[in-house]
């Protein structure tokens, strides 16, 4: 056999698997990098493009409370739903020992929702004596600085 | 064969493949992470009415109230009309105005040295929450702070 002959001239039968291995490593930092976006909350329709809004890493964080209202008929707090009636108590467990100033509960609130539905939201969570609500909303890229 | 004769020898071009894979998965990190920087506008809300005698409150005249129309989504600031909600650059402009002019004559919040630029929103239940936040949007613009939501007593 010419394999048996020659012994600088041998076929390298090994799979290149480095191309493979590299794949499979993007695959893996992808879902590493999209798997705690998606466990965040229900999808909402934020309003898009905003050009003032302030940005706040808080709202990423675990412990602060976001409110969202998809559509007109469901409330959600992270991924669980609640009857209107039961999302005081939700927030105000949330909410415990909390110091003033970060007492503070996110909304985000479809475009499409009735304003009412977020009034209603807003009226049950100030019974928890907060004043201060963040309304979600995307930044447009490269926006002007608030002035 | 001719396998058996030709050495071949090592080939000198660099395998670049991986490098550029390395750059996809950086590339592909950055895109999903840029746009996740999550922003808000900042609200407040008027405490809740206690079942109080109305206590007759001296109406602020720096108190500046934007008002949206359920029918005509026309946005009135204290009563006078400026554009709908489709188009908030002239309640933008106007409020850069009013608040450059309070600036220059040195009006403040009671008992503070801060300019006065609060704002309320008020707005009726059935308006879409999107045509708010566009209001919202070009109060912040113009400089508004705090912005009030009013709750109570909203038209259908």
């Amino acid at each position: 056999m010419a394999m048996q002959v020659g012994g600088t001239s041998e076929l390298n039968s090994d799979i290149n698997v480095t191309p493979m291995v590299d794949v499979m490593l993007v695959l893996l930092i992808i879902f590493m990098i999209v798997t705690p976006l998606l466990q965040q909350g229900v999808s909402v329709n934020l309003p898009r493009d905003m050009i003032s809004p302030d940005e706040d890493a808080d709202i990423a964080k675990d412990t602060s409370v976001i409110v969202a209202i998809p559509d007109n008929s469901n409330f959600y707090i992270g991924k669980e739903q609640y009857p209107l009636d039961a999302l005081g108590d939700v927030i105000k467990r949330r909410m415990e020992g909390k110091t003033p100033e970060k007492r503070i509960v996110y909304i985000k609130s479809g475009v499409e929702v009735d304003y009412g539905r977020v009034v209603q939201a807003i009226d049950t969570i100030r019974k928890q004596d907060i004043d201060k609500i963040g309304l979600v909303a995307d930044k447009k890229k490269g926006g002007e600085a608030p002035k | 064969m001719g396998m058996s004769t030709s050495s071949g020898g090592a080939s000198p071009n660099i395998n670049v493949t991986p490098l550029i894979d390395v750059l996809l998965v950086l590339l592909i990190i950055f895109m999903v992470i840029t746009p996740s920087k999550p922003s808000r506008f900042e609200a407040k809300v008027p405490a809740e009415p206690k079942d109080q005698p109305q206590v007759n409150v001296k109406p602020n005249p720096l108190t500046l109230v934007v008002a949206i129309n359920k029918d005509t989504k026309a946005i009135t600031l204290n009563n006078e009309a400026f554009g709908d909600v489709s188009d908030t650059d002239k309640l933008r402009d106007r409020l850069t105005e009013i608040f450059r002019d309070r600036t220059n004559n040195g009006v403040f919040r009671e008992g503070t040295n801060e300019i006065e630029k609060t704002i309320f929103i008020k707005s009726p239940k059935v308006v879409r929450y999107g045509d708010v936040v566009r209001v919202i949007d070009a109060a912040k613009q113009a400089g508004a702070a705090p912005i009030g939501l009013q709750i109570d007593d909203l038209q259908d």
